[in-house]
């Protein structure tokens, strides 16, 4: 076996076992730390796809800025919240588990049936390539992606601008409405 | 490149149901955000794993615009999810059930 | 003045319409307005009628073609108006009778609500009328036919607030809508074998020979029916009496002389469909009417009702006449019957306005005393009514029982003695318990004023004179006047030879009277009817209550159509029609009650449905590929 097997067969149980603890934590925080672990790995998969520009992306962007941000959150909003274990919605997680599978079943069936699988990089990959991935990204980006490239640096700030409208401290002169009391007399008129 | 590519697909699909069980399951409105980010990057490596297969940076251009997008959408997300709970001091989402008939 | 003859009802029906839409304004003057103008059909009236009779005997025919009305395929109808012998004798009663009421209803309506509103309805009354008696064709003749149904209903129900009142209006309107319904059937098959409905075409002699006698006996027979409900016949008489609930006046010019007339006035017109058979079907329920009521009329206490029988028995007597082919003298029976009819009612009125509306005989009494006028009055029209020569009735009534005795018709004869007897008996009781014995009234009576005693003059010199119109040398007689005036319409009648002397007939008519008012006198002019009354207890029950004929009604008519309506309104209308709106709605209901529980608001389970159908795409792109 290759350098790259080895490491894909140690990090792909890592991975799974990373993403499964993540879901059954009952502390958001683990959750967290968890799902940062989980994206390590995929930058090491990314570094193996031969993607390296994306290996460092992937760390700086989403395990460093993303998850720092949802622990600022998780942390603004209570770290000691547990959640209980009871599930009240009839039937959900019998629903959930066969939804699960279902998906899994059928994506697997897709893989299995529709992709051809060769054991090696396809021919011209060098080429495409050449002077290294970020150049070559460089490439493709600035000049067929320019548009969405610009649209999306946009999205950024109207994203940044969004959040401050949402969570800014609201001035006691403008009113909120104030949602507790019609959704009271609501739910008293429905019920 | 010697890893099959159709193993990295099956992995992809694995953590990708995970981050749905995970939405499914979770009540923490955090959590289930966590769950979709984990969605999310399954299809990133699909993404880079087909790119590399077929010999194109289309994939990885994708997968880095969904990055981008991810991220402004992450901002977004939990600036709704601060301001709710600043209303109701809960991130639990079965208590978000305004759409009740 | 002929040429003019469209102004006779168009008149009064310009009063109508400014008595409805300007009634308000007009106040008290709408009375004046409307009187006038009936009186102005009555001049033009006159006028025609002296053209007329300025023409020789065959030629008294005018007829007006006022305008084309429609025409449907083979069929064209025009609004024409025939003025003969007979038509004339008809406009020249309703509008010199409806004139008198008029002005006497100005003072018996006084102080009214809807004063102007009665006019309104009265002046359409005229109308209608005029239009039925001057129609060339059927279907002119029926517009006012159905006219002056609408008219006495609304003039019936003038005082709807009273209950008894509506419902009275009520039960004209429908039972004389059974007779129309004949009437309307007899007129399609008149279409159906003669193509048109024109007098001209339709009622000569030559083309009814053509059909054959079951043809025409069954027209003649629908056609009556329409008379028998005009005309308040047996088996359609129940609602003459209860529409004495109307206004007084309105009794007198529609439930007296004029309505009521017309079927008489539709026999007469139409003789000449007439088979011998459904002239007997004619005489016999005359007599039966004349015969019935007479009995009934002697048991009632309210004043109005005894003179609304008295009706319904004169209207037989002219019924009977016609069955006997004597039209003529039927004609005159109409006309002498409008003015002492007419009299009477209105001297009722006057009675009942000098005693602030009291009806009942047993709480009046010595009234002459205090209103000499009117009793003097009514009395006139009391003796006319008797048979008493030598006023009017009795040349009205002597012919018709002399013609019966001599045609060898002995059995009708002789009940009809005996509804003579009867109509004498009934009609003194009626004077001698009002104006006469002991004063039991404890209202303060007086005499009315002259707006209405006048009229009442002007009628008893009709009541008086008129039958002058019907002497063949000092005789009643067929061929009198009035008689050969009216022959144009209804042919010579031969008039039988045979039984009995006329002198000696007369002498037994105008003994029957005599007796029955010296018999009345003696029961009713003192207290002694209390004590008689006492003693045949039972058999003025049965004749109070009409021998329980609108019991009888009640039970066979009535309540088997309320039990269907009640089923229709209830079972079908309430359950099966609303049942299913409103079941459709429950179901609606139900089902958005059901299906909205799918919206819990729960985030979670969106997202797994959601899935779910991401589930489904998928599979269906593997499973297709």
């Amino acid at each position: 076996m290759s350098v790259e097997q080895w490491v894909f067969w140690i990090l792909a149980p890592i991975s799974v076992a990373s993403a499964i603890l993540m879901v059954l934590q009952r502390n958001a925080v683990h959750s967290a730390l968890f799902l940062i672990l989980n994206f390590f790995t995929i930058a090491i998969f990314y570094l193996v796809l031969g993607s390296p520009f994306l290996f460092v992306v992937q760390i700086a962007v989403y395990a460093g800025a993303i998850m720092v941000l949802f622990l600022f959150v998780i942390m603004l909003l209570g770290v000691d919240r547990e959640e209980s274990l009871k599930e009240r919605i009839k039937g959900q997680r019998v629903l959930a588990i066969v939804l699960v599978v279902g998906v899994l079943a059928e994506i697997v069936t897709a893989i299995r049936l529709g992709v051809g699988i060769s054991a090696k990089g396809a021919a011209g990959w060098d080429l495409v390539n050449k002077g290294g991935n970020p150049q070559a990204l460089a490439r493709v980006l600035f000049r067929a992606y320019f548009l969405p490239f610009e649209i999306t640096s946009v999205l950024l700030i109207v994203a940044a601008v969004a959040a401050m409208v949402l969570t800014r401290e609201r001035l006691s002169s403008v009113p909120d409405a104030d949602m507790d009391v019609d959704i009271g007399e609501e739910e008293e008129a429905l019920a | 490149m010697n890893v099959p590519v159709g193993d990295i697909l099956v992995l992809a699909a694995i953590l990708f149901s995970i981050g749905t069980a995970g939405v499914l399951v979770r009540r923490n409105a955090l959590v289930i955000f966590m769950s979709i980010e984990m969605q999310l990057n399954a299809v990133n490596l699909t993404l880079v794993a087909f790119s590399r297969e077929l010999g194109s940076l289309n994939g990885q251009v994708l997968a880095f615009f969904s990055m981008v997008v991810a991220a402004a959408e992450v901002v977004v997300g939990l600036a709704i999810i601060v301001s709710i709970f600043r209303r109701r001091t809960t991130v639990n989402v079965d208590e978000e059930n305004l759409l009740k008939w | 003045m002929l040429k003019y003859i469209w102004l006779v009802p168009a008149l009064p029906l310009l009063g109508a319409a400014f008595n409805l839409f300007f009634g308000k304004m007009l106040g008290k003057f709408s009375g004046m307005l409307a009187a006038a103008l009936v009186g102005g059909s009555f001049v033009v009236s006159v006028l025609a009628f002296f053209e007329l009779v300025g023409k020789p005997a065959e030629e008294r025919v005018y007829v007006a073609h006022l305008w084309d009305w429609f025409t449907s395929g083979k069929l064209s109808v025009g609004a024409d108006l025939r003025v003969d012998v007979l038509s004339m004798t008809m406009i020249l009663v309703i509008t010199g009778v409806g004139f008198l009421i008029h002005i006497y209803s100005n003072g018996y309506m006084h102080g009214d609500e809807r004063f102007s509103r009665f006019f309104a309805y009265m002046n359409l009354f005229v109308f209608f009328m005029l239009t039925l008696v001057l129609g060339q064709n059927f279907i002119v003749m029926f517009v006012g036919w159905e006219g002056v149904g609408l008219c006495s209903y609304l003039l019936i129900g003038f005082w709807f607030e009273k209950k008894s009142a509506a419902n009275a209006a009520k039960k004209a309107f429908t039972t004389t809508r059974i007779g129309d319904t004949f009437f309307v059937v007899g007129l399609a098959m008149i279409f159906v074998h003669f193509g048109t409905f024109d007098f001209d075409k339709v009622l000569n002699s030559h083309t009814a020979g053509t059909l054959s006698t079951a043809t025409l006996t069954a027209i003649s027979l629908l056609l009556f029916g329409g008379a028998i409900g005009k005309s308040a016949q047996i088996p359609l008489h129940v609602w003459l009496p209860d529409a004495m609930e109307g206004p007084t006046p309105v009794s007198a010019l529609i439930h007296a002389a004029t309505m009521v007339t017309a079927g008489v006035y539709l026999v007469v017109r139409t003789h000449v469909l007439f088979t011998t058979t459904s002239l007997n079907v004619v005489m016999i329920i005359g007599l039966a009417t004349a015969l019935y009521a007479a009995t009934v009329a002697v048991g009632q206490d309210d004043i109005k009702r005894v003179l609304a029988y008295s009706t319904l028995s004169q209207l037989g007597y002219m019924f009977f006449a016609a069955g006997m082919g004597a039209y003529g003298v039927a004609m005159f029976m109409l006309v002498a019957h409008a003015f002492y009819k007419a009299l009477m009612f209105l001297s009722a009125g006057s009675v009942m306005h000098g005693l602030d509306g009291e009806t009942d005989m047993k709480k009046m009494g010595g009234l002459r005393k205090y209103m000499p006028i009117t009793a003097a009055l009514f009395m006139i029209g009391a003796l006319s009514q008797a048979g008493v020569p030598p006023l009017a009735g009795f040349f009205a009534k002597d012919p018709i029982l002399s013609i019966a005795e001599k045609s060898g018709r002995m059995v009708p004869w002789l009940l009809a003695d005996i509804a003579a007897f009867l109509t004498a008996f009934y009609v003194a009781r009626l004077i001698f318990m009002t104006f006469f014995g002991k004063e039991r009234s404890d209202k303060h009576a007086h005499e009315s004023p002259k707006i209405m005693t006048v009229p009442l003059m002007v009628l008893a010199v009709g009541a008086l004179a008129a039958g002058f119109l019907d002497m063949k040398g000092l005789l009643p007689s067929p061929e009198g006047i009035f008689g050969r005036w009216e022959e144009p319409v209804t042919g010579v009648f031969a008039e039988p030879t045979g039984g009995l002397p006329e002198s000696i007939l007369i002498v037994i008519s105008v003994a029957i009277a005599l007796v029955a008012i010296w018999v009345a006198y003696t029961v009713y002019a003192s207290e002694r009817w209390v004590a008689v009354r006492e003693r045949y207890s039972n058999a003025h029950r049965v004749l109070e209550n009409a021998w329980y004929w609108d019991a009888a009604y009640g039970w066979v008519v009535e309540r088997p159509a309320k039990g269907l309506a009640r089923f229709a309104a209830f079972g079908i209308d309430k359950g099966i029609i609303d049942g299913v709106v409103n079941g459709l709605g429950s179901v609606t209901k139900g089902i958005s009650a059901g299906g909205r529980r799918v919206q819990t608001g729960m985030v979670r389970t969106y997202a797994a449905v959601f899935l779910l159908g991401v589930v489904g795409v998928l599979a269906f792109l593997v499973v297709r590929s």
